[in-house]
């Protein structure tokens, strides 16, 4: 099975590469909000402001960023276009276990997700961020960034196996506008009202955000950071899973 | 009979060669096979099929008869509804892993990957098969050189024409050498030129001791290729044996009466117990004459008509065709006809 993996994994990085113009759409709108919202807010929010620990709004915003920068449907559309054409018959038919399809494009959304939050960490740092973590940080960030990335394509895989539907997996992605909005993504959540701290507080999403957020403002804080990577490795393992059981049961 | 169906159902079966229970597994050998989707639509009504290895099987059909869904069981993709198939000797609902060892499967629908090249898919082919490095390298380069493709073998497969492509998916198919090969509908859309070297490749493949299953809707492909074929039509075989097996059943000739605007019962009726003729089956605008000696039947046959006043267009004679095998079996002609039920080729189990 490793081996099935890592074949269909190169295979899907290669296809990014291959593809840039799958990639780089994805990169315009959180590049675009983290412009926009410097831009209206950071003369709101000073540096003097006591929850941005003396940097500019732009390392605040950064890690929203981020999120919405790997957060794609990229390898469910992959999914979606290779059941279209018939190559996914092609894989189902050989003697891999299914769920190599399926582990070999997490594969690409990880490296995937390296690149795109790469780059945007570097446009985040020349827009005046500082990650207070250090260069161990930002790997940090990148490297959760990109998890989370790859744990949240599950969504879009799924959605592929279940509808067989171009336009249903592209869709999908409109799922995480509510969950990276109804977070504390413009401030802190001791400063929402009532009932959006409410929703905030339960939205997983919230927690990856505090984790990369710290790492940026405040340095090594460990209990967030635990969070943070629990919530990754939670939604992974619970969207991995029903990806895996999806493909093990498609048209049996 | 290999078919399960009750004659009066399907016409006049034409089964040359029965299937024994109890003979040798060989390439593949299907009982009571029944695929009903979802929706209660029924795409194969109880097949019992036996390829023989180190035969081709033409598995012939309309569109929407069932030659797709039937692959797809046959190929472990989809679970049967009911009934048993051995493909290699292996049961495929009880050992599908170790069936996808022994098969190459080429779709109808061409498995490529547009954005890899021609090399790159058959090296990629050759590691889920377990052939890596350079083993994988020289059976990629192998496999290039035979479907000639070495030339275009750094081009991305969305360059490729429609024959490219499909000589590369059927390169793809043979990387394992498979014991079975399962071909679906491998020439369709293809020019003719592109037709024969498939034609060509499948045979070269079949030498080399490979069984071939074969399913297409063309005639001349079957009779080309085929040691055997399978009628099959609204998910049932209503006809199987050699392609001249076959044909022989038919009689010996067709006469075909262009009816030109006459009345096709007076016209039967006026030409009423021709010597050697074997059975009258109405077309569209024609009538076919199945008869012993076609050419010194047509001075009777136009002596009656002209005794009854009838007038006709033109008369030909012509040698048996699978399409009349299939025409006697069904009411219909293969060629233009697609089935009256065209149940979806995958999707979801009802059973």
């Amino acid at each position: 099975m490793t081996t099935a993996v890592a074949l269909l994994g190169r295979r899907a990085v290669r296809e990014t590469f291959r593809m840039p113009e799958a990639t780089i759409p994805t990169l315009f709108i959180p590049l675009f909000f983290l412009a926009v919202n410097i831009g209206q807010v950071s003369k709101t929010f000073p540096s003097s402001t006591p929850w941005l620990h003396g940097q500019g709004y732009v390392a605040f915003q950064t890690p929203v960023s981020l999120l919405f920068a790997v957060c794609t449907a990229t390898s469910g559309l992959a999914l979606v276009t290779e059941i279209d054409n018939g190559y996914f018959d092609k894989l189902l038919v050989a003697p891999v276990r299914r769920s190599s399809i399926i582990f070999g494009r997490l594969a690409a959304d990880v490296v995937r997700g390296i690149g795109t939050a790469t780059l945007v960490l570097v446009v985040a740092l020349a827009f005046g961020a500082r990650v207070k973590a250090g260069v161990p940080g930002a790997v940090a960030i990148v490297g959760l960034s990109a998890l989370w990335g790859a744990a949240y394509a599950g969504f879009a895989i799924l959605v592929a196996l279940y509808t067989r539907n171009v336009q249903a997996t592209n869709a999908s992605f409109i799922l995480f506008f509510p969950l990276l909005f109804l977070t504390p993504n413009f401030v802190p959540f001791d400063r929402l009202t009532g009932l959006m701290e409410a929703l905030a507080r339960a939205n997983p999403v919230s927690y990856v955000i505090e984790g990369l957020r710290s790492l940026v403002l405040q340095g090594w804080v460990l209990d967030k950071l635990a969070i943070c990577l629990g919530v990754i490795v939670a939604t992974g393992l619970v969207l991995t899973w029903l990806s895996v059981r999806a493909i093990e049961g498609y048209d049996r | 009979m290999t078919s399960t169906v009750p004659e009066h159902e399907i016409g006049r079966s034409v089964v040359t060669e029965p299937v024994r229970d109890d003979g040798p597994p060989g390439a593949v050998k299907a009982r009571g096979l029944v695929k009903t989707f979802k929706g209660g639509v029924e795409a194969v009504r109880g097949i019992d099929l036996s390829v023989r290895a180190g035969e081709v099987f033409g598995f012939l059909g309309p569109n929407g008869a069932g030659k797709t869904t039937t692959v797809r069981m046959l190929c472990t993709l989809l679970p049967p509804t009911a009934g048993t198939a051995l493909v290699a000797g292996l049961d495929v609902l009880a050992r599908p892993a170790e069936v996808r060892k022994r098969i190459g499967v080429a779709l109808q629908e061409i498995g490529l990957d547009p954005v890899q090249t021609g090399r790159e898919l058959i090296e990629l082919q050759c590691g889920l098969y377990g052939i890596v490095g350079e083993d994988a390298r020289r059976r990629a380069q192998e496999l290039l050189d035979l479907v000639g493709l070495t030339d275009a073998a750094d081009r991305r497969t969305k360059t490729y024409s429609g024959g490219m492509k499909r000589r590369l998916d059927l390169a793809s198919a043979l990387v394992h050498s498979p014991e079975v090969l399962f071909l679906d509908e491998p020439t369709t859309g293809l020019d003719p030129a592109s037709r024969l070297t498939v034609w060509d490749e499948v045979r070269r493949i079949n030498a080399l001791g490979t069984s071939v299953f074969l399913t297409t809707q063309y005639l001349e492909e079957a009779d080309q290729l085929c040691d055997r074929v399978a009628i099959i039509d609204a998910g049932r075989i209503v006809a199987e044996g050699t392609p001249e097996a076959l044909k022989a059943e038919m009689g010996h000739d067709v006469v075909t009466v262009a009816l030109d605007g006459a009345d096709a019962g007076a016209t039967a009726a006026a030409i009423g117990a021709l010597p050697g003729l074997e059975r009258v089956v109405p077309e569209p605008e024609a009538l076919a004459l199945y008869v012993e000696d076609g050419p010194s039947s047509i001075a009777e046959i136009v002596r009656r008509l002209d005794q009854a006043r009838i007038s006709v267009g033109a008369i030909s004679v012509s040698r048996p065709s699978l399409d009349d095998v299939f025409l006697s079996a069904t009411g219909r002609r293969l060629e233009g006809a697609d089935s009256a039920e065209s149940p979806p080729e995958s999707g979801g189990d009802s059973a």
